[in-house]
C-alpha cells in the first residue's frame, strides 16, 4: 500500500501557483512501517517512560489512561486506530502528547523520528478513492512519504 | 482598560440587582420607604458616577434623570395614585439599563435614542412635582378621612391658623441666605400678602444664614388663598432648592425624628394622621411596613471580588497537596519502619491539609439565593403579562454551590419558571378552584444538598404535564423507538427533553419553538447533572436538576480486581465481607445473588463487567462488598481489599465522553500516592450498566 501511495503522489502534479515560500514544521513517527507527520504546534512532549492504566468499557484503539504531572491523559494506540496489528512495545516506543482544541491526548507510536520542514506546496491531499479520514495530507520528503495525521479528526 | 471595563460592568450589573430586589419589594408592600428611596438615590448616583467616568453617555443620562426624580421623591414624597405608575416607570428604567449594559458587555453600542424615555420620566416628574401646591378640597377631605394619608395638604379641622405654613430651602452653598430670604420676603409683600416669618431679622442678622441653609426658611400664611400665592412667587424666585408646606408648628429645628414623635405620640385618630406630610408620611409609612424590610441596604460587608482563575488554579494546587501528602506518609522507603515522631507530625500535617481543602472549597461557594432572587421579576413580569396571579416560594436558598454551576443554572432555571408559568399554571382562576386548588398558583424553588450532590429542584401547582398530548407530538416528529404502549410515565416525560419537541401548538413570545427543553438539558448535563421530570396531571410537575458538587475530595476504599485497582466511595459502602457458599444463590444466567439477613442482593462481578483477567474467580475466593445509592442495594465481587485513602476525583478526560463511559460505572480517577492511576466506581452507574 506504500507503494500505491507513493506512486499517486508522484502522479499529481505539482501546483505552480505563485504561492510565497511557506515551510511548516512536522513531528514525524513510524507506526508499522508508515511514518507519519504531525503539525509541530500540536506537539507538547514526547513521554518515554510511561504506564497505561487499562480503562474498561472504552473502544480497542483507547488504550489507556496515564497520569502526566497529575493530569489525566487517554492514550490512543495508533496501530489500532490505523487498524494495524497490535504488537509488544520497545524501548522504541513512546506517547507523543498532543494538545487539540486544548483537549490534551496521547498518541502511542512505534518510533518517533524527527522534525522536518516541509513547504506548503508540496502537500498534497490524499487521493479521493483512498480517503483515510484520519489521514489529510501527504508530505513527500526527500524519498519519503509521509501521511499528515488529521489531529482534529483523532481527538473526535 | 479591561479591569476597569470589568469591574464596571461587575458593579453596575450588582447595582442594578439589587435595584430590581428593592423594587419588586417595595412594590410588594406597595410603596417607597424612606430607606427604599436612599438607596435607589445612591444608586443612580453611583451608576451616573461610574457610567460618566466610562463614557457611556446614555447610562449617565438615565441615571441622571431617575436620580433626579428620586431626589424629588426624598425630599417631598410621591402621592399614593402616582405610586403604581411610578413603580411602572423604575421597572422599566432598570430595564433600560440591564439592556445597555448588556450591549455593552456584547461590545455593541449603546442606543443614544433615549429621548423617548426621558420625557417619559421628565414629564412623570413635572406631574408629581405640579402636584405638590395644589389642593382640591374633596381630594383633603377624602384623604384625610383615609387612614392612610396622601395629599400635602390638608385643612385641619379646628385649626385654620395653624397651617399654611411654606418652609424654603434655598440652593446649598449658594450664600448670604438671609438676604435671599429678604428678597423673598419683599417680593411676597408686593403681592400684598399677609405673613410672618422666622427667622425674622433676616436683613440685618448675619447669623441667621446659618439657620435658614439647615432648617430653611419659614414663612407662615393666615389662609390657603394666600399660601398659593406666594408659592407661585416662591417658584419663581432664584436660588431655591425646594420648598415644603407644613400645616403644624415648625418645630425648632426640623429634625424628622423628632416630628415622627410627635406623629407618634398624637391619636391615631384619622383626621390628625391625615395632615401629617408628605416626608413625615414615609417614616410612618415605615413604621407601619414591620420586620418585611430586611436586607435592602447595600451588605457593607469587606468583600472582594477576585478572579474566577485564580481560584481554579488554587483549587488544583490543593489537590495535589492532597495527593502529595498521602505519597509522603505512604511513601514505601517507610514501609515497617516504625517511627513515632513522625507518625504523629503526619498526623499533624493530615489535619492541616484537610482544613485548607475545606477552606478552599467554601471559598468557591456561592449562595443559590443570588439566582432564585432573579426569578421574582420573571415571575412578577409573566404574571402581569399573561394575567396569571402566581407566588414564588424559595426555599434553601441559603445553599451554597460552586461558582461556576450557579453560572449556570440560571438559564434552566429560568427556562423552567417560564414553563411553569407558561404552560403549568392554569388560566383561569376558577379552573383552578375547580380542582380545590387556592386560585394564586404557586410556583417553588427549592435548593439543597446531598452530601455529594446539590439537588435544585422547581415545581409547579398547576395541570401538569399531559402525557398522552407527549405521545401524539413525539410520535408525529418521529421521536418514538419502541411501541407507544411500552412507554412508562417516567420515560414518555423524558421525551420531552428531546431536542425539537414542542407540544405547544403556536410559538408565543415565551415558548413553543421547541428550543428550551433540549437546551436546559445541554446546560446542565454540561456541570455533569441530570434532569429529571415528574408530573401529576391536575396537581403538578417538578423538574429536578441534580448536580454534583465539583472537585471531590473523596474518602474512598481501594479495591484490586485483577491487575486495576478502582476506588469505592466510602459513603456508598455498607459493608464488606467474605461470602460464604451457603449465602450465595445462583440463578439460570450465571448471576448470582447473596442473602444478607433475609434479603436477597444482586452480585455484580467486576471482573466479568469489565473484561478484566484476575485469577480470582469464584466468589467465595474474593471479597464482597456491599454497597448502597439511593435506592439501589447490591454487593460488588472483588479480589481483595487494599485499604482506605482519601483521593482527589479527577474527572475524566473530555475525549472520553464520546464513549459513554461515564454510564459504565465510571464516575472519575485518581492518582493514588505511587503515582498510580484508580478508577473511582459510580455505584448507581454500575448497576444499571451491569443489568441492563
Amino acid at each position: 500500500m506504500a507503494t500505491e501511495i507513493t506512486n499517486t503522489a508522484l502522479d499529481m502534479e505539482d501546483n505552480l501557483e505563485a504561492q510565497e515560500e511557506n515551510t511548516e514544521k512536522f513531528l514525524t513517527f513510524l507506526s508499522d512501517g508508515l511514518y507519519f507527520a504531525v503539525d509541530i504546534g500540536y506537539v507538547i512532549e514526547i513521554i518515554t517512560s510511561y504506564s497505561i492504566t487499562h480503562l474498561p468499557k472504552v473502544p480497542d484503539f483507547v488504550t489507556g489512561i496515564i497520569n502526566l504531572r497529575g493530569q489525566i491523559i487517554p492514550i490512543i494506540d495508533i496501530r489500532i486506530r490505523t487498524g494495524r496489528p497490535r504488537i509488544e512495545y520497545t524501548d522504541k516506543s513512546c506517547i507523543i502528547v498532543l494538545e487539540v482544541q486544548s483537549m490534551m491526548i496521547g498518541i502511542l507510536v512505534d518510533e518517533v523520528s524527527h522534525v522536518i520542514d516541509v513547504n506548503t506546496n508540496d502537500i498534497s491531499p490524499t487521493p479521493v478513492n483512498n480517503r483515510q479520514e484520519l489521514v489529510n495530507g501527504i508530505a513527500r520528503v526527500g524519498d519519503t512519504v509521509n501521511l499528515i495525521l488529521d489531529c482534529e479528526y483523532l481527538s473526535q | 482598560m479591561e479591569n476597569m471595563l470589568d469591574m464596571y460592568l461587575f458593579e453596575t450589573n450588582t447595582l442594578i440587582e439589587q435595584l430590581d430586589e428593592i423594587l419588586l419589594n417595595a412594590e410588594k408592600f406597595k410603596t417607597f420607604t424612606a430607606e427604599d428611596i436612599n438607596e435607589i438615590f445612591r444608586i443612580m448616583h453611583t451608576i451616573k458616577g461610574s457610567s460618566a467616568m466610562m463614557q457611556f453617555s446614555t447610562l449617565m443620562t438615565i441615571a441622571h434623570r431617575i436620580e433626579d426624580l428620586f431626589y424629588f421623591i426624598r425630599e417631598n414624597g410621591v402621592q399614593e395614585n402616582y405610586r403604581l405608575e411610578l413603580f411602572d416607570l423604575m421597572f422599566r428604567s432598570n430595564d433600560l439599563l440591564k439592556s445597555q449594559v448588556g450591549k455593552i458587555e456584547n461590545d455593541e453600542s449603546l442606543n443614544d435614542n433615549i429621548d423617548d424615555f426621558i420625557q417619559e420620566v421628565n414629564t412623570f416628574l413635572e406631574i408629581i412635582k405640579g402636584n405638590v401646591p395644589k389642593i382640591d378640597p374633596e381630594e383633603t377631605k377624602v384623604a384625610s378621612n383615609a387612614a392612610q394619608n396622601d395629599t400635602n395638604q390638608v385643612l385641619p379641622e379646628e385649626n385654620l391658623q395653624s397651617g399654611n405654613t411654606v418652609v424654603v430651602f434655598f440652593d446649598e452653598g449658594c450664600g448670604m441666605e438671609n438676604l435671599r430670604a429678604f428678597m423673598l420676603i419683599s417680593s411676597i409683600q408686593e403681592s400684598d400678602i399677609k405673613f410672618t416669618y422666622y427667622p425674622e431679622n433676616v436683613e440685618n442678622d448675619f447669623s441667621t444664614s446659618e439657620y435658614i441653609a439647615e432648617s430653611g426658611f419659614v414663612l407662615k400664611f393666615s389662609n390657603q388663598e394666600d399660601l398659593d400665592a406666594a408659592i407661585t412667587i416662591i417658584k419663581g424666585a432664584l436660588n431655591i432648592r425646594t420648598y415644603e408646606v407644613l400645616h403644624e408648628e415648625p418645630p425648632k429645628k426640623i429634625e424628622e425624628t423628632s416630628v415622627l414623635e410627635q406623629i407618634l405620640s398624637q391619636d391615631n385618630t384619622s383626621d390628625v394622621k391625615a395632615e401629617v406630610k408628605e416626608t413625615k408620611e414615609v417614616k410612618e409609612v415605615k413604621k407601619e411596613v414591620p420586620e418585611a424590610n430586611h436586607d435592602t441596604a447595600p451588605k457593607k460587608q469587606s468583600l472582594i471580588s477576585v478572579n474566577l482563575s485564580k481560584l481554579d488554579k488554587l483549587m488544583d494546587m490543593v489537590g495535589e497537596i492532597v495527593i502529595t501528602e498521602s505519597m509522603v506518609t505512604s511513601s514505601p522507603d517507610l514501609q515497617g519502619l516504625k517511627l513515632d515522631n513522625f507518625t504523629k507530625s503526619a498526623r499533624q500535617l493530615r489535619k492541616l491539609t484537610d482544613e485548607l481543602q475545606d477552606i478552599v472549597m467554601s471559598i468557591r461557594m456561592v449562595p443559590v439565593s443570588g439566582v432564585f432572587q432573579k426569578m421574582n421579576r420573571i415571575v412578577r413580569d409573566m404574571g402581569q403579562s399573561l394575567g396569571k396571579d402566581v407566588k414564588l416560594t424559595i426555599i434553601g436558598a441559603d445553599t451554597e454551590v460552586d461558582k461556576t454551576i450557579v453560572d449556570n443554572i440560571g438559564d434552566p432555571i429560568m427556562h423552567m419558571v417560564r414553563n411553569s408559568m407558561d404552560h403549568g399554571i392554569e388560566t383561569r382562576p376558577a379552573d383552578r378552584i375547580a380542582l380545590g386548588k387556592d386560585p394564586q398558583g404557586e410556583i417553588t424553588l427549592m435548593a439543597q444538598h446531598t452530601g455529594s450532590e446539590v439537588i435544585i429542584s422547581i415545581s409547579d401547582d398547576g395541570k401538569g404535564i399531559d402525557t398522552d398530548k407527549v405521545l401524539q407530538k413525539a410520535r408525529e416528529n418521529n421521536l418514538l423507538t419502541k411501541p407507544e404502549n411500552e412507554y412508562t410515565q417516567k420515560e414518555i416525560l423524558q421525551l420531552v427533553l428531546l431536542p425539537g419537541f414542542s407540544t405547544k401548538d403556536k410559538v408565543t413570545e415565551y415558548s413553543g419553538r421547541g428550543v428550551g427543553m433540549d437546551v436546559v438539558k445541554k446546560n446542565i448535563e454540561k456541570i455533569g447533572g441530570v434532569v429529571t421530570i415528574s408530573s401529576e396531571q391536575g396537581e403538578g410537575t417538578c423538574t429536578t436538576f441534580k448536580i454534583p458538587l465539583t472537585l471531590a475530595i473523596v474518602d474512598g476504599m481501594e479495591v484490586s480486581v485483577g491487575k486495576s485497582i478502582f476506588t469505592i466511595p466510602i459513603m456508598n459502602i455498607r459493608q464488606s465481607f467474605k461470602a460464604t457458599p451457603e449465602d450465595i444463590v445462583y440463578d439460570v444466567n450465571h448471576g448470582a445473588m447473596i442473602r444478607k439477613m433475609d434479603s436477597f442482593y444482586p452480585i455484580i462481578r467486576i471482573h466479568e463487567l469489565y473484561n478484566l483477567e484476575t485469577e480470582i474467580t469464584e466468589i467465595t475466593d474474593g471479597i464482597m462488598i456491599w454497597v448502597e445509592s439511593g435506592d439501589k442495594s447490591y454487593c460488588l465481587f472483588v479480589d481483595e481489599l487494599i485499604g482506605e485513602q482519601q483521593v482527589v476525583v479527577k474527572p475524566l478526560p473530555a475525549y472520553l465522553n464520546s464513549f459513554n463511559v461515564k454510564n459504565s460505572g465510571i464516575a472519575g480517577c485518581t492518582i493514588l500516592g505511587n503515582g498510580n492511576i484508580s478508577i473511582i466506581l459510580d455505584i448507581s452507574n454500575l448497576y444499571d450498566a451491569a443489568t441492563c
